[in-house]
């Protein structure tokens, strides 16, 4: 073979990405470094999901496409779901092949070695200080060993895989903490799976069973604690992790990002910093003890968005727990609300929850969303929380699909909170889906939003502009202030001097802004409990909840 | 030959209580600000609370020491006592250990048995004063240790914490992690299971928490006995234990401090009740 059509390189990734898959665990179960929580297989994964998505979407099959405009929209799909550090260079791989393949129709074996060549480079420039023995030399080892090759295009790309493979067995060589843990590195451990399955689609196009039997013996047992040293991870539990934090920023009214700008910054504040991207959207993964500063300077010079943050400490905690205690799933019940705004998403993290699924009022997660991070939680059984009417279809489509999945139907992130301080994670899931049923019910919801348009309902006149209050799901009133609107609404709810009041500042909102709120309230109400948190979230100034 | 009962400081009992059992109680050890207090003798909970929540190092605990169980052993065995010695969830502490170690070093044929009591704190001041009521009626140390076993399950503990912040800087989170979190200004409540602290709920504020405290106590069924106990406001265990009176009367209830032992754990404005169930 010579060369490659678009098609083909498109069905080679679609199918190493099916290998990654069936790799998942066993890569999960690896990850030691740069922090043991367990998650790259899973972070592989998604980010390669995301770039076959975004090539199906822009190359559709039946269709004659170039291998520019294919790997063109891998890289694409790959930059904007990569997830984690191991994801981000990921996209930096997918990057190199789609800046060697610019203007080409088809992939020959010199370009296959200018792709891998660009890969390397640009993944190595994405890390703040790269690390060898990890997926870096991985792709470097193979990018070097085909520099120079001859021979057709499947006999480069079988050298580039025997390559990556003998990098991978040396991994732990250069690596103290894969050697102390016992295993090779777990991204590049990735890295050959998706070098090796893409080869076999390649060299067997219509092989419905990829053969990667040879790679099983960097597998440890996941069942069994001996592979990965219980010292070692005993070890790292006492480290401080932090939060690994990622956002993508994307540039405001046309003005250039400086990409090596915001990599020195990070570079200089944060570790396993990993920045890529160009001047339109950076992609930006970091662990740091606290992530606020680190998007207050993002927001400082674009518009920052796709903000996940996790605590790497409680991660490390559940993988750690996990290896010990000999069988595969960590907690049994795991509570999954829907949320969108960094407070929010922070709120509900640090209250316990296992993830976050990110959707509201304009974005609602799709079925498969759901399904994914039901899954991704590991847990037994899975309670989300919709925390929107137009969520909890899909919430109960994927409990209908996915016996594991409990819905506890909330309307509101007030609901939401409700439900979540009613949790008990050490109880069955049917105590717990009654006992949060019945503490949201208790709850009254206020949001209020601005007007988009003029309308007159239920009695009330609305002006484009102003801001109204819903309780409970229903129009009350119109203000021309957010502040008042929040105060009208929240009287109508029925306040008394026991009555607890959360009120969750939009994003564009402090709670500095409803400070007046609540101090009216303190007055006029002796004894009322005001709690202002940053929520973060769009479109409602104010969310609020009175119980 | 009588039996004597023997516990340590965790148990968070009146000293009149303590006194009018004849119950040896051995001090843990509280190291604040680089000293080391023996906790209740040489530190009183005003002054430890005081020095708790002052800017400085956190306080840590010590279990008795072997030769502190030794004298007390050898003491009580000297005077033809039998010993039954009931102590502090060994999840939570290394109490047991220096107890175990105490007996093995006594001359063969001394009667002592110990006990884990799985409980901490008043919870355990409660199975304490269950197994001297019976040490009155009781011969034979071994068997005594058999009924006391038996009776552990009946008592429980429920704790409602203003934050768990000194749980975890003093590494008995434990289970409870799930709860931790503070974007929420929650007040969480935890309770004794098979000797750790275990999350429940997370009422929004204190009133809230007292509440359910009560609430939980009266799903526990009809008490033989009932205990509040608090860290540094002695107002809302009054609060605590006015709600509880539907269950037994005021003056049946016993009233505890959590004393510096457990108070590095719980913190300040900590509250809590202990319940016997009278079995049916």
């Amino acid at each position: 073979m010579d060369h490659l059509r678009g098609q083909e390189l498109k069905d080679a990734f679609s199918v190493a990405t099916g290998c990654l898959e069936k790799f998942r665990d066993s890569i999960n179960a690896l990850n030691v470094f740069p922090v043991p929580d367990g998650d790259t297989g899973t972070n592989m994964l998604l980010t390669m999901r995301s770039a076959v998505q975004s090539a199906e979407e822009a190359c559709p099959d039946g269709q004659d496409h170039s291998v520019a405009a294919v790997s063109s929209a891998l890289a694409h799909g790959a930059f904007f779901g990569a997830r984690g550090n191991s994801g981000v260079i990921l996209s930096q791989f997918f990057k190199g092949f789609s800046d060697a393949l610019a203007d080409k129709e088809h992939l020959n074996a010199d370009d296959l070695s200018l792709a891998f060549k660009l890969a390397s480079e640009g993944a190595y420039r994405s890390v703040g200080n790269p690390v060898e023995g990890t997926m870096l030399t991985v792709i470097k080892k193979a990018s070097e060993a085909i520099q120079d090759a001859e021979g057709d295009l499947l006999s480069v790309w079988e050298a580039a895989y025997s390559a990556s493979l003998e990098a991978l067995d040396r991994t732990p060589e250069q690596l103290p903490i894969l050697r102390e843990a016992g295993v090779v590195d777990a991204g590049g451990f990735g890295i050959v799976v998706l070098i090796g399955g893409a080869l076999r689609a390649i060299s067997n196009p219509e092989s419905a069973d990829i053969d990667l039997s040879e790679l099983t013996r960097f597998e440890c047992e996941i069942n069994n604690s001996g592979s990965i040293k219980s010292g070692f991870l005993d070890a790292t539990l006492a480290e401080d992790w932090g939060f690994c934090t990622q956002f993508i920023i994307g540039s405001v009214n046309g003005r250039a990002l400086d990409l090596d700008q915001v990599r020195r910054h990070f570079q200089g504040t944060a570790a396993s910093t990993v920045v890529v991207g160009d001047e339109h959207n950076v992609r930006v993964h970091i662990h740091i003890e606290d992530p606020a500063p680190a998007i207050e300077y993002a927001e400082s010079i674009g518009a920052v968005t796709d903000v996940s943050i996790e605590n790497m400490d409680s991660q490390n905690q559940q993988f750690a727990g996990r290896s010990h205690s000999g069988h595969a799933d960590s907690p049994a019940l795991a509570l999954l609300p829907v949320a969108q705004g960094d407070g929010l998403a922070h709120l509900f993290r640090d209250s316990g929850c296992a993830g976050v699924i990110e959707g509201g009022q304009t974005m609602n997660p799709s079925v498969q969303q759901i399904l994914d991070a039901a899954r991704d939680t590991g847990a037994t059984d899975v309670i989300v929380l919709p925390n929107n009417s137009n969520i909890i279809l899909a919430a109960e489509q994927a409990a209908a699909a996915e016996p594991s999945i409990h819905v506890v139907p909330t309307t509101s992130v007030p609901q939401g909170v409700a439900a979540l301080l009613a949790f008990n994670p050490e109880g069955r899931w049917q105590d717990n889906v009654a006992a949060m049923t019945a503490a949201f019910s208790e709850v009254r919801s206020v949001e209020v939003t601005a007007a988009v348009r003029g309308v007159s309902i239920n009695g009330i006149e609305v002006v484009e502009g102003q801001y109204i209050g819903l309780l409970d799901g229903e129009l009350s009133l119109a203000e021309d202030n957010s502040e008042q609107a929040l105060r009208s609404a929240l009287n109508r709810a029925g306040l008394s001097g026991d009555a607890i009041v959360t009120v969750y500042c939009g994003a564009g909102k402090s709670p500095s802004d409803a400070t007046v709120v609540s101090e009216e309230l303190e007055k006029e109400y002796l004894g009322i409990q005001v709690d202002l948190i940053d929520g973060g979230q769009p479109h409602h100034q104010y969310l609020a909840s009175v119980e | 030959m009588t039996i004597r009962i023997v516990t340590d400081s965790s148990c968070d009992l009146p000293s009149d209580l303590i006194q009018q059992h004849g119950i040896t109680v051995l001090p843990c050890y509280v190291v604040v600000d680089d000293q080391t207090f023996k906790d209740g003798v040489e530190i009183q909970p005003d002054d430890f609370y005081r020095r708790l929540q002052a800017e400085g190092r956190t306080p840590t605990t010590a279990q008795p020491t072997v030769a502190d169980f030794q004298e007390v052993y050898r003491d009580l065995v000297g005077q033809g006592h039998q010993v039954l010695s009931i102590h502090v969830s060994g999840k939570l502490s290394g109490t047991l250990n220096s107890a175990e170690q105490a007996k093995a070093s006594l001359d063969a044929g001394s009667s002592v048995e110990i006990i884990d009591s799985l409980l901490a704190s008043i919870p355990l001041g409660l199975a304490v004063l269950d197994a001297a009521d019976m040490a009155a009626d009781s011969s034979d140390v071994h068997q005594l240790a058999g009924k006391v076993r038996q009776g552990l399950g009946t008592h429980h503990g429920l704790f409602a914490l203003d934050t768990l912040e000194y749980l975890q800087k003093g590494g008995r989170i434990g289970k409870a992690r799930a709860f931790m979190g503070s974007v929420l200004h929650v007040k969480p409540i935890l309770r004794l299971q098979d000797g750790e602290a275990h999350p429940v709920e997370r009422p929004r504020n204190r009133e809230r928490a007292t509440r359910r405290l009560v609430e939980l106590i009266q799903e526990l069924g009809p008490a033989r006995r009932l205990a509040v106990i608090y860290s540094t406001d002695s107002a809302r265990m009054a609060d605590l234990k006015q709600q509880l009176t539907g269950i037994l009367t005021a003056d049946q209830i016993i009233e505890a401090r959590f004393g510096s032992t457990l108070g590095t754990y719980i913190g300040p404005d900590a509250l809590g009740v202990a319940i016997t169930q009278k079995v049916q």
